[in-house]
């Protein structure tokens, strides 16, 4: 049984579309990751998946339950992770925990028990009688993650969990994810515009823009579907003439500067020797060439892009 | 739900008593209250205090000015500080959150009350030592345990009412204030009265029992109450707060 699966699920907002026709399977024992640029839907689709809103159209299931009907037993069995952290910073670390773990009827044993088990892999046991107001955002972040997980969730949402973090704070907190889900074993569907972070945390992936679904697959999956192999040359004398060769040369699907280096989309890697060449003959000394496949962050570009002319 | 309701008020009650934010300010404003009514005005007023007609002010309406103080704070609060949404995203019931907050606002007003009272009793008989213990009359022990659980009620439901609609705390505090304004209404337009109404008026209230005034005071009150806590029960909705 699917963890999540939506039937057309449409949710506008005046005469905006948040949500447009979502047909969606999220499997259990994943790590799904939901991309999109800011303002795409990605919010909103999780307060539909938890029932904090009706949908106008199509249906939405999650852990077997319909979220229109049953969203108090949805409830019950997801851990949520919103848009802000939702911590109380008046309280202490344990008394947030704690209050979370009364809400879900834990016994004071357990909660206990659980608040060490969860706050000792995060570094925080030992400052958990603080109150978290003067704690960084990172560390209200981590105690935020702690806290959905505290009842035992069978599913939980994050939604921008690195957002606003400094990159080490998110690369930690990225850590300790991909720890507590391997401990937990509990399925995740993460909100994020971060690229690398899906490519590191997630299963699968969709991308959504403008509300509507554009792709799902794993990580692998969509780099595959762009074909472009991707050739990077740095050297001196680009001059515009080289250039402009380059621009229509048969092999060239596409082709950029950044930073004095060339980055060219190939339609065949294995000939790429033809295009240092013609560079060479066209009087460039070139100083490194490297091969590399597109990494996610390209394919969502792309995707995105595909779709805005298909919009025009 | 009986128990979720105590989780909520509890929690509630757990930071209003964990004196202050997490800045440290407000740290004693608890202790002061108890200082200023439960110390400062019974020794002012010395052993006449305990059948001074002060009281049935302080404990019949200081418990309006104590919730509203801090009810402001419930639903515009957690809305301000971004953790309405998370505690809606929990299994708890609609009714859960609001009767536990309600809860809160209600035990904090006549608990409060109930102790400034026992202190400022405790002042006025080390105070005043004499012959035999001072102690407030019976009626007014009992006026004062009611209608500080009802005045409290009062300003919970309209504070709960308030922070619901409000969108920050501010706002709910602007609005307690100007609901505090009506509240007073009817005595401010009773000099527009025409001179043989009131002495109508005045002649029936000479004529009834001060308990039947009372217990006419409280059924109206729960009256009150009642419908301002339906009217809520009918504006809390997860989908509303949420896009608020």
């Amino acid at each position: 049984m699917n963890a999540i699966q939506t039937n057309q699920l449409t949710r506008s907002f005046g005469n905006l579309k948040a949500v447009d026709r979502l047909t969606l399977e999220v499997p259990r024992g994943t790590v799904f990751g939901f991309l999109g640029p800011n303002g795409s839907g990605k919010t909103t689709t999780i307060r539909l998946l938890l029932g904090l809103l009706d949908a106008d159209e199509g249906s939405a299931q999650v852990l077997g339950f319909n979220t229109r009907t049953q969203s108090d037993e949805v409830r019950v069995r997801c851990g949520a992770l919103l848009e802000q952290h939702g911590l109380y910073e008046r309280l202490s670390a344990a008394d947030n925990l704690d209050y979370y773990g009364r809400i879900w009827h834990m016994p004071k044993a357990d909660r206990e028990k659980r608040i060490r088990e969860l706050l000792e892999p995060l570094d925080l046991y030992k400052r958990r009688g603080e109150p978290i107001g003067r704690w960084s955002r990172g560390m209200k972040q981590k105690l935020a993650v702690a806290r959905t997980l505290m009842h035992h969730p069978e599913l939980v949402f994050l939604d921008e969990p690195t957002a606003g973090l400094d990159p080490v704070a998110s690369a930690t907190l990225r850590e300790d994810l991909v720890s507590l889900v391997a401990q937990e074993g509990v399925t995740i569907f993460l909100t994020t515009h971060n690229l690398a972070e899906a490519e590191k945390l997630c299963t699968q992936v969709g991308v959504i823009k403008h509300g509507k679904l554009l792709v799902v697959g794993s990580p692998a999956d969509l780099r595959s579907r762009t074909s472009a192999p991707r050739l990077y040359i740095t050297g001196q004398g680009i001059t515009s003439q080289a250039v402009d060769r380059l621009h229509n040369h048969l092999l060239v699907k596409k082709l950029q500067q950044r930073n004095g280096e060339l980055i060219i989309d190939l339609n065949d890697l294995t000939r790429s020797h033809e295009i240092v060449t013609q560079l060479v003959e066209t009087g460039v000394k070139i100083d490194e060439v490297r091969k590399e496949k597109v990494d996610l962050e390209d394919v969502f570009l792309q995707l995105v892009e595909e779709e805005k002319r298909g919009e025009e | 739900m009986i128990a979720d309701i105590f989780t909520v008020a509890g929690k509630e009650l757990r930071e209003l008593l964990t004196f202050g934010d997490a800045r440290g300010r407000s740290k004693f404003s608890l202790l002061i209250l108890i200082l200023i009514f439960g110390i400062v005005i019974p020794l002012q007023n010395g052993r006449e205090w305990v059948q001074s007609p002060i009281n049935i002010m302080v404990w019949g309406w200081m418990p309006f000015l104590w919730v509203s103080g801090v009810v402001a704070d419930l639903f515009a609060g957690e809305r301000e500080r971004h953790t309405l949404e998370s505690l809606l995203a929990t299994r708890l019931s609609d009714q859960s959150i609001l009767f536990g907050k309600l809860l809160a606002a209600l035990t904090y007003g006549f608990t409060l009350t109930w102790i400034i009272m026992l202190v400022s009793l405790l002042t006025i008989n080390v105070g005043f030592r004499g012959a035999g213990l001072l102690l407030f009359p019976f009626e007014m022990t009992l006026g004062a345990l009611v209608f500080s659980i009802l005045v409290s009620g009062l300003s919970a439901s309209i504070g709960v009412l308030v922070s619901l609609r409000a969108g920050s705390v501010r706002q709910a505090q602007q609005m307690m204030s100007a609901g505090m304004l009506v509240l007073f209404l009817p005595l401010m337009l009773m000099q527009f009265i025409p001179e043989g109404w009131r002495e109508s008026i005045g002649n029936i209230l000479v004529n009834v029992e001060p308990v039947q005034v009372a217990i006419g005071v409280a059924l109206v009150l729960f009256v009150i109450e009642s419908l301002l806590i339906a009217i809520a029960m009918r504006l809390f909705q997860r989908s509303k707060l949420i896009l608020d």
